[in-house]
């Protein structure tokens, strides 16, 4: 045995220990001490940065309604749809789970077993997934699978008008159309949320550090458009686009005495649900009111009537038209069949189309001769009374100006300036169009065009849209009147032409007016195409007064004769008969 | 082994020669107190674990609850039964302790790297938890003998033995179970209670260095445990990977500040700290009820060992105090790791903190533990070596009686 074991005494062996325990405690305190009051701040603001999190709520994108007979009725709603996600650290039974999941959502359980097996803690497994869907899935309570919802534009209406809507991105931008034009009171202001929150982000109960602004919810839209007029405008649109052997084209119908848009409409159009399976880009694209075109001969009212206008020439004017014009080192000949040199009236330049009696009304603005006054005063009449080579305004996305050439930069500006007469040298939408002959014939008011009627916002207050006088005393109202008058005679002598294969006769009892035009296609890197030409017809329709102006657009028409005769006057004739029949024009009276 | 021959030589019954008095109901008091502000720190927390583990709302407290009814009774049981019994069952326990360890590697579940436990009807058993209990009872009749035989500077009898045991137990438990953190309980267990029976320091010097080199190793061998040590050193760095949890606890314990967030304003727990309720509980309660609320904890804590410490002391024989030297060494040992850990001064071990946390075999054998000790202090003696210094418990005042009312002096007149 060993001695020293005896002097081995346990209880001082226990004293030790404690004050060893005593003694780690008190480094415990100094280091809570630390940690707690001296390093507080620096482990507040740690926690804060990983607690509190910055969210937007994001606001309800607008609506968009329209008239249907007489009621407004849904044109673009929101939907909500989710995606389903699993998180593989929760799923009790793979296997289970992903027949269950397939047998609602579809596709084959092998695949969703993959997504369920992924070592991560989110793995979609679908997208765009109906709320019944999503109900029936919720009800299994399958444990590991989550729903996230997401929000998607959806069209009752099918694909009605969707070149004028545009459609929403997958980031929620709007895209061509009212979409875009609109983006901002569509979309409203997304609220915010600043809070704690625990890991996942879901916000914890009220703290004195959560900031809370609710979002402002988009407008909702009231369009000036009517659905049925709308599919009506769409459906003549397409059947004389393939009679006319054109690939593609536009239409529009405005009010004349207001500016509102009351159908818009281009062929070939797309699917606003199915956006992103469109391969074709151009054709989200509103081409009528954002691909410009040369005029064509639809100036040669507005050329007449700014003659008349300014006092050049009046309305029992007779000139003798040689039939051809040299100007410069170029010449001005007719296209159509003309009948050659002869004396010829005012009516006559429209009814004959006579592009030397257009290039002599520009004449007549210079005193006789194509000179710098003619030039200017020409010009005057066309960017500040008929407003081209700027854009109308319309809610639309991608609106072009079409242009006009200066009246004093440039060369060979003579001759530009006698072809512009009948529409050679100049662009414009077949919009612009429209709303040129719109402020001719109806006393000579330019209205801005738009297509939204009224505004609701969230909280329930209804902005309506008055229509905006862009200017008054286009032409004064004698000469309105006799180019209404002339158009309309234009149209009665021309209807045979465009009419030989119809039994229609004109509607002796509404006044129905219009001009046509053929112009070559204008080509984006600058001039025309030779080999391409486009019909255009702008006309309207009404009693004593003008109800609707229409103005089309037919492109590469492939059937003998002009195109705008041949191709887009027949559609012009279409949608008279129509709106006569369908959309209550006044007969006239006198 | 010639135990049961050591066995009939003992030299003194306990309970027949030591006089039974009032337990040390402050003992009592303290353990319960710790288990009930753990419950409630559960409490509060729940629904947001449970919100993380889609479980029912009320999931962990009710379980937790449920676990201290069932402490209740393993107390009452310990509290009560002879502790000649514990002498008499001391192989079988450490025995069915050990296959319970093995059963846990063969069909237990594997959580952050280690397997722990085994379910048991909706419970899950955390067999570690009574190997540390049994090998208290099994040290403590071992040790008893060895010094009994005055055998402790027997290397061959009492070193050699002590340190198979710990490499059994740093083989089964550290390279099977991959649960380094209980084997160095294990060890401080072993430690302390050679170092309470009189084992020469030189001796325990060994011991401690051959357990620090084990650990070593076993920390070198495995990948997770590398790194846990790794960013031990640096955990701000690591914030995002293997760091998570020290760095979260940090900024739990560091958000809470003087007075704390509040009982119900705490974040941490909603999924930031992993094992909010279990190991991190300390860190959350550092964010609940900050500096001062922790001070009281820490404060309870030291009250609480330093009764252990008194009884110890007092303890009527070696193998009582044995027995407390080894649940001093346990509740001590788990609660230093747990805490340095949570406030960045170890690295972290995956220990629960004994009482506060969550866990139903930890609550069941720690209160079993105190039930033993409770029983201990029943037959605590006067500190023989100095007036000054009474014990508490063993004077005529507070000296439990047969149950009835003494009234010595007036019977005696009759």
């Amino acid at each position: 045995m060993n001695p020293s074991e005896k002097e081995i005494n346990p209880k001082l062996r226990i004293q030790t220990w404690f004050a060893f325990l005593v003694f780690i405690m008190s480094i415990f305190v100094v280091r809570l001490f630390y940690v707690q009051i001296i390093k507080h701040d620096y482990y507040q603001k740690a926690a804060l940065s990983d607690q509190l999190k910055q969210y937007e709520l994001p606001a309800e994108r607008g609506t968009i309604v329209a008239h249907s007979s007489g009621v407004l009725v849904p044109l673009v709603l929101n939907e909500s749809l989710f995606t389903v996600y699993a998180d593989p650290k929760f799923i009790v039974d793979v296997a289970q789970t992903s027949t269950k999941v397939s047998d609602i959502l579809g596709g084959k359980p092998e695949d969703l077993r993959k997504l369920m097996e992924k070592d991560t803690r989110y793995s979609i497994l679908a997208k765009k997934v109906s709320k019944e869907q999503k109900q029936k899935l919720e009800g299994l309570k399958l444990k590991g699978i989550g729903f996230r919802e997401t929000v998607q534009r959806t069209y009752p209406q099918g694909q009605l008008a969707s070149q004028l809507l545009g459609f929403v991105n997958d980031e929620g931008i709007g895209k061509y159309g009212i979409e875009q034009a609109l983006n901002e009171t569509l979309t409203g202001k997304p609220g915010k949320l600043k809070a704690i929150t625990d890991a996942q982000g879901v916000p914890l109960a009220s703290n004195q550090d959560n900031i809370l602004v609710s979002p402002k919810n988009g407008s909702q839209l009231a369009l000036t458009i009517d659905l049925g007029m709308q599919q009506q405008l769409e459906d003549i649109l397409k059947q004389g686009l393939e009679a006319a052997s054109s690939k593609s084209g536009g239409a529009v119908i405005i009010d004349p005495y207001s500016g509102a848009i009351k159908a818009m409409a281009n062929y070939p159009t797309y699917n606003p649900s199915d956006f992103s399976k469109v391969t074709d880009l151009s054709v989200f694209s509103n081409a009528i009111v954002s691909s410009p075109m040369e005029i064509g001969s639809t100036m040669k009212p507005l050329t007449l009537a700014a003659a008349l206008d300014q006092g050049v020439v009046n309305k029992d004017t007779t000139y003798f038209d040689p039939s051809v014009w040299v100007i410069g080192d170029s010449k001005v000949v007719n296209v159509e069949e003309d009948g050659g040199a002869a004396t010829r009236s005012m009516k006559d330049i429209l009814q004959l189309s006579l592009n030397t009696g257009a290039t002599w009304l520009v004449m007549q603005m210079g005193g006789g001769e194509i000179n710098e006054k003619a030039r200017i005063a020409w010009h005057n009449y066309l960017v500040d009374h008929y407003q081209y080579g700027k854009e109308t305004g319309i809610e639309q996305g991608y609106e072009a100006a079409g242009s006009v050439p200066s009246p004093t930069d440039g060369y060979g500006l003579n001759i530009k300036y006698a072809n512009t007469g009948f529409g050679q040298g100049i662009t414009a939408t077949p919009l612009q169009l429209g709303l040129a002959i719109s402020s001719v014939i109806n006393g000579g008011v330019y209205y801005r065009p738009y297509l939204i009627e009224k505004y609701t916002e969230p909280n329930g207050l209804n902005k309506d849209t008055k229509p905006v006088v862009v200017r008054n005393n286009v032409v004064k109202k004698e000469v309105s009147d006799t180019i209404r008058e002339y158009m309309i005679e234009t149209y009665t002598k021309n209807f045979r032409a465009y009419n030989s294969q119809s039994s229609n006769v004109p509607r002796p009892e509404f006044n129905i007016g219009g001009k046509t035009g053929t112009a070559q296609e204008a080509n984006p890197d600058g001039g025309y195409y030779t080999n391409i030409f486009n019909g255009t017809y702008v006309g309207f329709v009404g009693g004593d007064r003008p109800q609707y102006v229409i103005s089309i657009r037919v492109n590469d028409p492939k059937i003998p004769g002009y195109a705008g005769a041949k191709a887009a006057a027949p559609i012009f004739l279409k949608l008279t008969n129509m709106l006569i029949d369908s959309y209550g024009v006044t007969p006239k009276m006198h | 082994m010639n135990s049961d021959r050591v066995d009939r030589r003992q030299p003194r019954q306990l309970e027949s020669n030591q006089r039974r008095h009032k337990p040390d109901y402050a003992l009592l008091m303290l353990s319960l107190s710790l288990l009930v502000v753990g419950l409630v720190v559960i409490y509060s927390i729940s629904p947001g674990l449970a919100v993380q583990k889609n479980v029912s709302a009320n999931y962990f407290v009710s379980k937790q609850f449920i676990a201290i009814l069932l402490g209740v009774f393993s107390f009452l049981f310990t509290a009560n039964v002879s502790l000649k019994f514990w002498q008499n069952i001391q192989n079988q326990l450490i025995v069915l302790a050990g296959i319970s360890v093995v059963a846990v590697r063969l069909l237990g579940e594997k959580t952050n790297g280690a397997y722990r436990w085994i379910q048991v009807g909706g419970f899950s058993f955390q067999a570690v938890e009574f190997l540390k209990f049994a090998l208290i009872i099994w040290l403590a009749t071992f040790l008893y003998r060895r010094v009994l035989y005055k055998e402790l500077g027997d290397s061959k009898k009492t070193l050699q033995p002590i340190l198979v045991v710990l490499v059994i137990i740093g083989f089964t438990v550290a390279f099977l179970q991959s649960d380094l953190g209980s084997t160095v309980v294990l060890a401080a267990i072993t430690i302390s209670m050679s170092f309470v029976s009189g084992v020469p320091l030189k001796k325990i010097g060994m011991i401690s260095a051959i357990g620090a080199i084990g650990v070593l190793l076993l920390v070198s061998s495995t990948p997770y445990r590398r790194q846990r040590f790794a960013t031990f050193f640096n955990p701000q760095k690591d914030c995002l990977n293997e760091g998570y949890q020290a760095c979260q606890a940090l900024i739990a314990v560091g958000s809470g500040g003087l007075f704390g967030k509040g009982f119900a304003h705490d974040v941490q727990a909603y999924g930031y700290l992993p094992e909010a309720a279990n190991d991190s509980i300390f860190a959350i309660m550092g964010e609940k009820f900050g500096f001062l609320g922790l001070i009281a904890v820490l404060s309870v804590f030291i009250l609480f060992f330093s009764r252990l410490k008194n009884i110890m002391l007092r303890a009527p024989d070696v193998f009582t105090r044995l027995l407390v030297a080894g649940v001093l060494g346990w509740l001590s040992a788990q609660t230093m790791i747990n805490i340095g850990a949570m406030i960045g001064l170890l690295p972290i071990k995956g220990i629960t903190l004994p009482f506060l946390s969550y866990g139903g075999t930890s609550v069941v054998f720690v209160t079993a533990a105190v039930g033993l000790v409770f029983n201990i202090s029943r037959y605590t003696l006067y500190d023989n070596g100095s007036a000054t210094e009474r014990g508490s418990h063993d004077n005529y005042s507070q000296r439990r009686g047969n149950g009835r009312t003494h009234h010595a002096y007036l019977s005696r007149r009759k």
